[in-house]
């Protein structure tokens, strides 16, 4: 509607996903505690009634501004053509890609591959070598730092597996 | 427990001799201080068997550099790249990273070093000389003083939400909706865990932390090919070693200001189970209340970058009180100390400083010259560690989502705790974007959780009866200052606005 304004108006649309989410969310919380002791529904229930309270509130005052026409129900300050163009989409596909393969693939190897991958994203595919580089020194330190040093339990792979096996037998 | 000065005095040159563990041990807390899940407890845990293999002396002082240090670490990614390293410092990017996006990270770091120094130096030596008197605080903050106490830390959100009140009010409750996953504390009854068994615990602080600062921040600092605005770009290249001594004369010539911020985070640390993160939200908010500018606040103000860091800092001698004097750590990392130092049979308590007292006061010396050489040391770093903002964007922002998701799994070792990171960064995100403040949205998560414990132990003694909350001295005092606290600065602002209009 007010898109195709001449006057450019608040994208609202966005800012009500937050209040939305924090409803669903307390309801579902409230779904959760209706069968629980008065010590499990006592702080829920005040600070959930609070928070819907408060969203509706918001809700409430997003469409007096539409209807005023001074807001939008647009989502343009959420998603926008620029994040395909920034590479933001492809660093989330990466970013979800690396927390699911880094069980299995072990901290150095997924994250020299997340590195890589994403810094290519971004960089548009410019400046590879240099990407390759700094995503290996990066993992490799990664690795020496909290593995070889400290010997946190960070996820581990065949990598890892193929070190510590080398370095046992000197 | 009196000694004489000449005591101190052997004492403190005889923990110099120990810079060899000192200087090295403080690079390592920086390290994992910065890192959101390498805390310094967690460090103690991993490096556990070394330090069960040092003399006491060494062990000792080894884990109070670390601590002291890690708790300083915690800030320099959260002036610099808006990611908090603790809980701790979750109030420190508020105002510090501001000023780093003006080009003024060296003189932010300067500053946090010098509030974090001279907040955890003082505050050690008057622990040091009140230490008696310290101990007892403890015993007179029940279910209804604590409430208090985190209400006040849970009013920063509406000083921070002062843009748009209805958002900030609205992320701060989401906050504590959140905060309050988990069972219940009294008959353990699971509550929105969505059945992962994961939560059962609540909502781990870390993940939450990672999702909420830095992966969010990651995705959104692409936009730009630098963290930098353009001036403070300029601002940056053009900044040379004076930057570091603004930075230091900013703070010095707010010494007062270092110094009561950092009695806040003294009072809070020697109360068992509160911690850092609640004094850093109540200094901070402190210091906003009673500021002549409030409205400089969150757009790269010195003072509100000196109260976080200062109390922060003033907690990690607070809590050495009730674990030194009554034998109860006041935190994670004092519990680890207390478990390596019965190992070697070192008793805490009234006795150990009749019977040791080298160890007893100890421990604050040691604290006190990791200050010293941890300044002199770690100053001269801040020109070079600024420099981590002039770093592409496009290097920066991959490098931040791995480095901090590996570290959410880091404390609890579950690849859930990965997602859960992931799933806060998409709502910080969003939260960003949309206006409203992901410090808010922390602040609830954080304090939530603490409030009903305190809330519902306060319930249970009193039978249900509400009234229980204004039952005590200590608390209805509390209560008026706390309403003082967030009445008067409304009252003056008014009063000030009401003058410049009838003098315009």
């Amino acid at each position: 509607m007010s898109e195709h304004s001449e006057k450019p108006v608040r994208q609202a649309g966005g800012e009500l996903v937050i209040p939305v989410v924090a409803i669903a969310f307390s309801i579902y919380f409230f779904s959760t505690i209706l069968e629980s002791p008065w010590t499990a529904q006592v702080s829920a229930f005040l600070i959930g009634g609070i928070l819907i309270a408060l969203c509706i509130g918001f809700i409430v005052r997003t469409a007096l501004a539409v209807s005023a026409g001074s807001a939008s129900l647009g989502f343009g300050n959420l998603i926008r053509r620029e994040d395909w163009r920034s590479g933001r989409i492809g660093l989330l596909g990466a970013t979800v890609g690396y927390v699911v393969l880094i069980d299995w693939g072990g901290f150095t190897l997924t994250t020299f591959l997340f590195l890589a991958i994403s810094m290519a994203i971004l960089s548009r595919g410019r400046r590879l070598g240099l990407i390759a580089l700094v995503s290996a020194a990066m993992a490799l330190s990664g690795w020496a730092l909290f593995i070889l040093a400290f010997d946190t339990r960070f996820p581990r792979g065949w990598f890892e597996a193929a070190m510590a096996m080398v370095l046992a037998n000197g | 427990m009196v000694e004489s000065l000449s005591f101190f005095l052997e004492l403190f040159l005889h923990t110099l001799t120990y810079w060899w563990v000192i200087v090295p041990t403080v690079f390592l807390g920086l390290i994992v201080g910065g890192i959101p899940g390498f805390s310094a407890a967690n460090t103690i845990i991993i490096l556990m068997p070394l330090t069960l293999a040092m003399e006491v002396e060494t062990g000792l002082i080894f884990m109070v550099t670390l601590y002291s240090s890690a708790r300083m670490g915690a800030g320099i990614p959260a002036i610099l790249v808006n990611i908090p390293g603790t809980a701790g410092a979750a109030a420190t990017p508020l105002d510090g990273y501001p000023m780093t996006r003006a080009g003024k990270g060296q003189q932010a770091l300067a500053m946090s070093f010098v509030a974090s120094s001279l907040g955890g130096l003082i505050t050690t030596v008057i622990a040091l000389a009140a230490m008696p008197i310290l101990a007892r605080v403890g015993f007179y903050m029940h279910s209804v003083e604590m409430i208090v106490v985190m209400l006040f830390g849970i009013s920063l959100i509406a000083s921070i939400a002062a843009e748009d009140m209805l958002k900030g009010l609205i992320a701060g409750f989401f906050g504590l909706m959140i905060g309050n996953i988990g069972t219940d504390v009294v008959y353990a009854t699971p509550r929105a865990t969505f059945g992962f068994l994961e939560l059962y615990d609540g909502v781990p602080l870390i993940p939450a932390l990672v999702g909420l600062f830095a992966v969010s921040e990651a995705f959104l600092i692409i936009e730009k090919k630098s963290i930098l605005t353009d001036s403070g770009r300029a601002a940056m290249l053009r900044s040379s070693w004076a930057a570091t001594f603004e930075g230091v004369r900013m703070a010095l010539s707010r010494w007062w200001h270092i110094v009561w911020t950092s009695l806040i985070g003294l009072v809070i640390g020697v109360i068992p189970g509160a911690g850092a993160s609640i004094a850093s939200f109540v200094a901070y908010q402190q210091s906003r209340a009673f500021s002549k500018t409030p409205e400089l606040y969150g757009t790269g103000h010195p003072e509100g970058l000196i109260a976080p860091e200062s109390a922060n800092n003033g907690v990690t001698s607070g809590t050495l009180v009730p674990l030194l004097v009554i034998g109860i750590p006041g935190g994670a990392t004092a519990a680890i100390m207390l478990v390596v130092m019965q190992y070697h049979g070192i008793n805490f308590g009234p006795t150990l400083f009749e019977d040791q007292p080298e160890i007893g006061y100890g421990m604050f010396m040691a604290m006190a010259v990791t200050y010293m050489l941890m300044f002199l040391t770690i100053l001269p770093m801040s020109r070079y560690m600024s420099r981590v903002t002039m770093v592409p964007t496009l290097y920066l922002a991959p490098m931040i989502i791995s480095f901090t998701l590996v570290g959410a799994f880091v404390p609890r070792e579950y690849m859930f705790d990965m997602y859960l990171a992931l799933g806060f960064g998409v709502i910080g995100y969003i939260a960003r974007r949309t206006g409203y403040h992901v410090a808010a949205i922390l602040i609830g998560v954080i304090l939530g959780p603490l409030l009903e414990i305190y809330f519902l132990r306060a319930l249970k003694k009193s039978e249900g009866d509400i009234m229980v909350l204004f039952s005590s001295n200590i608390g209805n005092t509390l209560w008026v200052l706390l309403v003082l606290s967030i009445v008067l600065p409304i009252w003056l602002g008014r009063r000030k606005a009401r003058r410049a209009a009838a003098r315009s």
